[in-house]
């Protein structure tokens, strides 16, 4: 079964920008973790404390996700042992997963394409590369993914979308945490 | 020299005889002042009043609610709107001394692609509002508004209209087309605020935005000025303004970062809330078989057009959030669907069918089909496992616009304790590197926006 969303390829219009996907920017050097939290009432307190100390330590994370039993969210991976560190005492669970990447799909108007994350976990599936976590805003989806599945990952995608680095505009952007 | 300005007036600008003559005081002040002001205006009014575009759109669905109308003749309706306006506004200015002239968007020059009601603009041709301006008079251009090129496949010549924000989308248009000096938005609030000053009393006004900023408060729910305007002003680099037009207030500069201020580079801006949301949870509780499942979970939505936002997955578990209008087409879609992943052919089952089932009294379908599975499940050659899912039908995103957070630990903790320790549920949480939204039950909406910005310091100090 498919879906006729293959390719939600930005076109190039004058002054306005047309609703699609432009651009694909690759961030790298990154870990996941995951640390594992009560199901019970204090989940919330441990959440916040997680949170409070990673903030104490100067450790920023973002892709935060909340489950019922855990806290996932990304990290740079040369902050692991930070992260270890500074809330071992909480004795919960934690398992860091480094090597991880951060795919940014850049769209104009991403919420109006219906169909984006199917494409986007199509490619993914086809380049043999896992889904760690999903980020959306209104103009991006951010996908972490193996870091050492990278270029496949970017290359479905880019075929995907129609992307091009001879087009002008559209590029991909290799970054490193830090530096966007 | 170029010393053209656009200015564009919202509906509550335009709404009466005495909004209007304050917008056409702005308008005369700038030409007083040596600029070559453009004007655009919206429809007049809000929904309700005769010539508002909802209420003329209201009108052709009344013609038969089982028909829709056809998009062709809904734009040719919704563009009278902000012709009537445009044709009173130009006649308000030439009752004043000021000799002006309505253009149509068409007549402005707007080409258009052919998706009608919520085109996009392909190319301008401004040549009657530079013969307008040299002629002396002050051209006033419908919002909203444009036409198909006349050699277009699908619509020739036909008059379109722009969608959401359309109005804004015109003055930015125009200003990049002009190369103007500056476009400002003039509204009903002096600026662009830390927060929905109906629900935050000392909500302050902002002297400077980026675009960037700006394009997220819009997008997260502000309507201070709509993001496709800000993109295309960031976009050609033209200063925007959003003013207002019954105050002398100066307003809010928005600006390119690199001409920002330091101080904006690392901020808390404001507050905002948009959204009625569903929030959905799927329970698939088999890891290796989970991507195959939640895949045919995108595809479904896809195809039915709900957007899904705040996708979550963990080991055991899918949760996503729909537009409340989508979500009972969602929750009727995954009701008693069935997803079959195939194994290894040589074991027994060979196949997994999953089956998703919400709730009692939202499981129709399931109680049908799933009885209907038992025969195949008794052979031996397939296993049927049952998805729960469960729905949190009234939520809302809350959004802390932060600039460049992510390189500043801390707000998301703040966020987190602020909305917790007040007991706010958190359903689940968003950050992007503009923003750290948070999903919440809708009935806490005003107190978290308020909570936010009191946290973040936000507000103006209060008045002795």
């Amino acid at each position: 079964m498919s879906v006729a969303t293959h390719g939600v390829a930005a076109k190039h219009v004058s002054f306005e920008r047309d609703r699609g996907v432009y651009r694909i920017t690759v961030t790298d050097g990154l870990a996941h973790v995951v640390v594992k939290v009560s199901k019970e009432s204090d989940r919330q307190s441990q959440v916040l404390s997680i949170f409070r100390r990673l903030a104490d330590a100067h450790i920023p994370v973002f892709l935060v996700k909340l489950h019922r039993a855990a806290v996932t969210f990304a990290i740079e991976a040369e902050k692991i042992p930070d992260v270890e560190n500074c809330i071992s005492d909480l004795n919960l669970g934690l398992v860091s997963s480094p090597d991880v990447a951060l795919i940014s799909i850049i769209a104009s108007s991403m919420r109006e394409l219906s169909g984006i994350l199917v494409s986007i976990a199509d490619s993914l599936q086809r380049a043999g590369v896992r889904l760690i976590a999903v980020g959306d805003s209104h103009n991006s989806v951010q996908c972490l993914v193996d870091g050492s599945r990278i270029d496949d990952a970017v290359c479905e995608l880019k075929e995907t979308f129609g992307l091009n680095d001879e087009i002008d505009g559209i590029e991909q952007v290799r970054t490193t945490t830090g530096n966007e | 020299m170029n010393n053209i300005i656009v200015q564009k007036f919202g509906g509550t600008s335009v709404a009466t005889d005495a909004n209007r003559r304050l917008a056409a005081g702005k308008i005369i002040a700038a030409k007083k002042s040596g600029k070559q002001p453009v004007v655009v205006v919206s429809a007049i009014g809000r929904r309700g009043e005769p010539y508002a575009t909802d209420t003329l759109a209201d009108e052709m669905r009344k013609i038969d609610p089982a028909f829709p109308p056809h998009p062709h003749e809904m734009d040719i309706m919704m563009a009278c709107g902000e012709i009537i306006s445009t044709a009173i506004m130009a006649s308000t200015l030439q009752s004043m001394g000021h000799p002006a002239i309505a253009l149509s968007g068409g007549q402005a020059g707007i080409i258009t692609d052919s998706e009608h009601g919520n085109a996009r603009i392909l190319a301008i041709h401004p040549h009657a509002i530079r013969n307008a301006l040299e002629l002396g008079l002050i051209p006033v251009v419908c919002g909203f508004q444009g036409v198909t090129k006349f050699n277009d496949e699908n619509s020739s010549g036909s008059l379109t209209t722009l969608g959401r924000g359309g109005s804004d989308t015109t003055a930015s248009a125009l200003g990049a087309a002009l190369n103007a000096t500056a476009v400002e938005i003039y509204t009903d609030v002096d600026g662009v605020k830390t927060a929905d000053p109906d629900m935050v009393a000392n909500a302050r006004t902002l002297e400077v935005c980026t675009y960037e900023e700006v394009a997220e408060i819009a997008h997260q729910g502000a309507k201070v000025v709509h993001p496709r305007a800000a993109e295309i002003a960031m976009d050609y680099g033209i200063p925007l303004w959003v003013k207002s037009t019954f105050t002398d207030h100066p307003g809010t500069e928005i600006v390119a970062e690199s001409r920002a201020p330091q101080s904006l580079y690392q901020r808390i801006t404001g507050v905002t809330h948009t959204g009625k949301l569903a929030f959905i949870r799927l329970e698939i509780e088999n890891e290796e078989h989970k991507p195959a499942v939640e895949q045919e979970v995108y595809r479904l939505m896809a195809r039915a057009g709900v957007n899904t936002f705040l996708t979550s997955f963990s080991p055991a578990a899918l949760s996503f959030a729909v537009n409340r209008e989508n979500y009972p087409t969602a929750r009727d879609l995954l009701d008693g669907m069935v997803v079959p992943v195939a194994t290894d052919p040589n074991n027994r089952p060979a196949t997994y069918l999953y089956i998703f089932k919400f709730s009692e009294g939202l499981d129709l379908a399931y109680r049908n089909q799933r009885p209907l599975l038992l025969s195949l499940e008794e052979s031996g050659l397939v296993h049927v496992v049952d998805v729960p899912g469960t729905a949190h039908e009234n939520c809302t995103v809350v959004s802390v616009i932060a600039n460049k957070h992510r390189l500043v630990p801390g707000v998301m903790i703040a966020v987190f304790e602020a909305l917790t320790t007040a007991g706010i549920e958190i359903l689940q949480m968003a950050d992007s590197d503009m923003s750290i939204s948070a999903l919440v039950p809708e009935n806490d909406a005003s107190r978290a926006v308020r909570l936010l910005h009191d946290t973040f310091g936000l507000g103006s100090p209060a008045v002795p």
